[in-house]
């Protein structure tokens, strides 16, 4: 399409020169591999096809939250605000967002073969895998805080006297900070795990899918089938876990929680950060041995 | 520069029962030097060895004095890669591409894109780098693959099959810009390709290896230095000339439209042979259209 473009002659003219200009090291490599994969994992800098599904999860989540705070606020007060009764149904928009993003940064490398490229730079595998995962740890929580951030500050703006509503409301700003890590850290690091052992981006995001679903159904299946106690699904299904854990922090109890105790916010939330940390030490592992 | 650019001892490199390389000692020098062996010779697997993304099982080895098992970081800033394989995302410009891996090595946001719009245009890449790399032509993305190995300006260029898959104008394009930037710019190169022809055209040196062993490693001059063999052409009877040739005592060895004449050793003998093939041409009358003696050939090694 431009022969002429390509002509040797005319190659070489321009000249090409050497640089001796400053050099950031390992520390920059770092910071522009982050950059790439946060905006990767927005599909920022990506065709607008990779943008439809981080657009349609960050819309989708906050949708509940706003017309929550706008029933609450036309209600004067009278409709309470349930944090946890909101967030409940987007964690399945969260785990759909980390299936579709996540293999955007660690399969797509894998994919086009970019890693050889990457490993014999100023980045090693120990850190590249440190570095994608904190890319998505980062985007996690920007997705998972947003619906209740806006609950938070939505919660105090609709009040009539927003002074002394926020002396009601500021306390929960704990447990909206600890949930929201809690959901990046669980769904960040299994889904970043899975996501790396698949150079097939669809194959990766059927396994991030694949897996919260399993688990869940194991959960139901050894609670209803195996006679074990309402709470065992909290502890074996992640997702059941951390609705657990939002109903707890948020002291919103439901009808299974009058007839039987649920396990300890502690337990809870030692096992989501286990099942995170398991996973990134899982993408840790498969980095290190990929072969490329 | 006299230190030695590669040099390697008794690299082994094992897959499960396979051995890729085996006990493979060489030194290469700075310069431009070929890599040259069939299909699964272990070609790859050296280059990655030195590059640090395969370890060896046994033996070791150093680029520019760094080992490649201990100092990779310092490897890394000197080595610039080019695979041998696609590595190109499809939805990324080139200009995108090469600025994030100049961001890679280290090079501040800037001066990456500066340098990334400089090697783009070096390697002959103008318009087109702005559009995503999926409709890129094979020549296009070898081009790129090259620029992304230049841009944070190595001292030494590794590159695998280079020119795979390329048409033969694109083949002399490619060999022609690796040769410019290996001797106009002061960059090591070495480069690995199953064809000794086109590494016969660029190279100082030549590395051969076949099963993971060395075969050969010296400089081309070396390996393709006169021959005993004088190539006589006459515009006349060729068979004539050689029946001539043998009356007067000579080793004559007809081919298709010349005569090869094996020369006696000692310089005296063979001078001896010019004069007879001369005196022959004038009592013949016949046109001497070629006298000389035969160069090796690349090839001839390999059989």
């Amino acid at each position: 399409m431009s022969d002429q473009a390509v002509d040797a002659s005319v190659i070489h003219d321009l000249g090409y020169r050497r640089y001796d200009g400053a050099r950031d090291g390992a520390a920059g490599a770092r910071r522009a591999l982050f950059w790439q994969g946060f905006r990767a994992m927005f599909g920022i800098g990506r065709p607008a096809k990779a943008k439809a599904i981080p657009v349609f999860v960050v819309v989708v989540s906050m949708l509940p939250a706003l017309a929550t705070l706008a029933a609450a606020g036309a209600s004067g007060g009278q409709i309470p605000v349930l944090y946890g009764q909101i967030i409940e149904p987007q964690i399945v928009l969260f785990i759909l967002f980390m299936a579709a993003q996540g293999p955007e940064l660690l399969s797509r490398d894998q994919q086009h073969r970019v890693l050889p490229l990457m490993f014999t730079r100023d980045v090693t595998r120990l850190q590249y895998a440190v570095t994608r995962l904190l890319s998505v740890w980062c985007a996690m929580l920007c997705v998972a805080f947003a619906p209740l951030l806006l609950l938070w500050i939505g919660e105090i703006g609709i009040a009539k006297d927003p002074a002394t509503a926020f002396t009601t409301v500021a306390p929960k700003f704990a447990p909206v900070l600890l949930l929201g890590t809690v959901l990046a850290w669980l769904i960040g690091g299994v889904g970043a795990a899975l996501a790396s052992f698949s150079s097939r981006r669809a194959y990766a995001t059927a396994a991030v899918i694949g897996s919260f679903l399993v688990a869940a159904a194991v959960g139901s299946g050894l609670r209803d089938i195996a006679g074990l106690p309402y709470f065992t699904s909290a502890l074996i299904d992640p997702m059941d876990g951390v609705r657990t854990l939002a109903r707890l922090l948020f002291n919103e109890k439901t009808r299974a929680m009058d007839t039987e105790t649920p396990p300890s916010l502690l337990i809870l939330v030692a096992v989501q950060a286990l099942w995170g940390s398991l996973g990134a030490a899982g993408l840790i592992w498969r980095v290190r041995r990929v072969n490329v | 520069m006299t230190a030695s650019l590669i040099v390697a001892q008794g690299l082994t490199r094992r897959y499960g029962a396979v051995t890729a390389l085996d006990a493979l000692t060489v030194t290469v020098q700075p310069g431009i030097t070929g890599l040259v062996g069939a299909n699964g010779a272990g070609k790859s697997t050296f280059v990655k060895i030195l590059l640090g993304l395969v370890d060896p099982s046994e033996g070791h080895a150093e680029v520019m004095g760094n080992d490649v098992r201990t100092e990779r970081e310092a490897i890394c800033a000197l080595v610039g890669y080019m695979p041998e394989h696609d590595c190109l995302p499809p939805e990324m410009s080139a200009t995108e591409f090469v600025t994030f891996m100049a961001r890679l090595s280290g090079l501040p946001a800037s001066a990456a894109r500066e340098r990334a719009a400089e090697v783009l245009r070096h390697v002959g890449l103008f318009e087109e780098r702005y559009r995503p790399m999926g409709g890129y032509s094979t020549g296009m993305a070898q081009r790129v693959k090259l620029a992304q190995a230049l841009v944070h300006d190595p001292r030494l260029l590794i590159l695998d099959e280079p020119t795979n898959g390329l048409d033969p104008a694109g083949r002399d394009d490619m060999l022609a810009l690796i040769s410019r930037t290996g001797r106009e710019f002061g960059i090591s190169v070495l480069v690995s390709s199953h064809l000794l022809g086109e590494l016969e055209r660029i190279c100082d040196g030549i590395v051969m290896i076949e099963s993971g062993r060395l075969i050969r490693a010296d400089f081309i001059g070396a390996l393709t230095s006169e021959t005993a063999t004088l190539v006589i052409e006459v515009d006349g009877d060729h068979d004539a000339f050689a029946a001539a040739l043998v009356a007067r005592g000579l080793l004559v060895r007809p081919e298709r439209q010349r005569v090869l004449v094996e020369l006696p050793e000692g310089e005296v003998a063979a001078a001896q042979v010019y004069d007879v093939v001369r005196d022959l041409a004038v009592a013949l009358d016949a046109g001497l259209l070629r006298l000389e003696r035969r160069r090796g050939h690349l090839e001839a090694l390999f059989t």
